[in-house]
């Protein structure tokens, strides 16, 4: 049986538990997180090296979690914060190309064999990389997770009217991509 | 895709069209193991558990082995001294009595 919240935390505290608890966290939630993670950088290597960033973080990190959140809460603030630093670095790289960052990302979607989407959910994908990458996490944590806007709340810490508002307009955007291709 | 021209979002699948390499998860949590080093945790842990097994076999096995040869060595003594009991009990002029007695009989046998 696996322990409770609460037991993981007070392992946190002992230093002969704290790898086996860690070890039970990364088999819980890797997969939420990948997906989260994945989600937004698009291909499967580089949400692999954020997600082994963002566990990393949480190991180092362990001493600053004094169970005041949810684990669960703890580890998306990092996934997302790594997932932003991630595709900034990825846009500072391009800042000198005339290679459009979105545009490369959307070709290295194409062409990863971990892609197996039809037309409509490719251009889902394109759409969806249109937006700002705030309103992109609200957006793929609402759409495809169905994240409550509380929990959203807690882990990206704006208030749920903003997080509201920023899915309304995020879908907008979307249908009016959609009906301006064709 | 004209029909698409006034297509709501809800309508498109929800299924996320990525996929991962197999048994990725699986992996994923092993490397993160040893990255902790919680697999060298559990492999110090099993090592000293196996030591304490075999510490406890080889102390059954000379406990067993010291208690054999006090056995044995009792067993000795013991035939030991049952014989110089014997020997002590038995008066030794009856003994030579009862061997001139046996003599001429038997050379009368013969």
């Amino acid at each position: 049986m696996n322990p409770t919240e609460e037991e993981l935390v007070l392992q946190f505290s002992q230093p002969t538990h704290r790898a086996g608890a860690f070890s039970i966290i990364v088999r819980t939630y890797q997969e939420r997180l990948y997906w989260h993670i994945r989600k937004m950088v698009l291909i499967h290597d580089d949400a692999n090296d954020v997600l082994q960033n963002t566990f990393m973080k949480a190991w180092n990190g362990l001493d600053g979690f004094r169970g005041d959140s949810q684990i669960s809460t703890w580890l998306y603030r990092i996934a997302t914060n790594e997932t932003l630093t991630f595709l900034t670095n990825k846009r500072m790289r391009f800042q000198n190309s005339i290679d459009d960052v979105d545009e490369v990302m959307l070709q290295n979607l194409k062409s990863d064999t971990y892609f197996n989407g039809n037309e409509i959910q490719l251009k889902l994908q394109k759409a969806i990389l249109t937006l700002p990458e705030k309103q992109r996490l609200v957006f793929n944590m609402k759409y495809y997770d169905d994240i409550t806007y509380d929990q959203m709340e807690a882990i990206l810490g704006t208030s749920v009217g903003a997080l509201k508002a920023s899915y309304h307009f995020a879908v907008k955007k979307i249908e009016k991509y959609f009906s301006d291709e064709d | 895709m004209k029909n698409n021209k006034n297509i709501g979002i809800e309508k498109i699948s929800k299924e996320l069209p990525f996929s991962v390499p197999e048994n990725y998860f699986n992996q994923f949590a092993l490397q993160m193991d040893e990255q902790i080093g919680f697999r060298k945790h559990l492999q110090h842990k099993n090592i000293k558990t196996w030591m304490y097994i075999a510490a406890m076999f080889i102390g059954i096995i000379v406990t067993g082995q010291v208690f054999y040869s006090i056995n044995q060595n009792n067993a000795t003594r013991n035939a030991d001294n049952y014989e110089s009991y014997v020997l002590s009990q038995v008066n030794e002029n009856s003994l030579v009595d009862l061997y001139v007695d046996e003599a001429p009989s038997k050379s009368n046998e013969k």
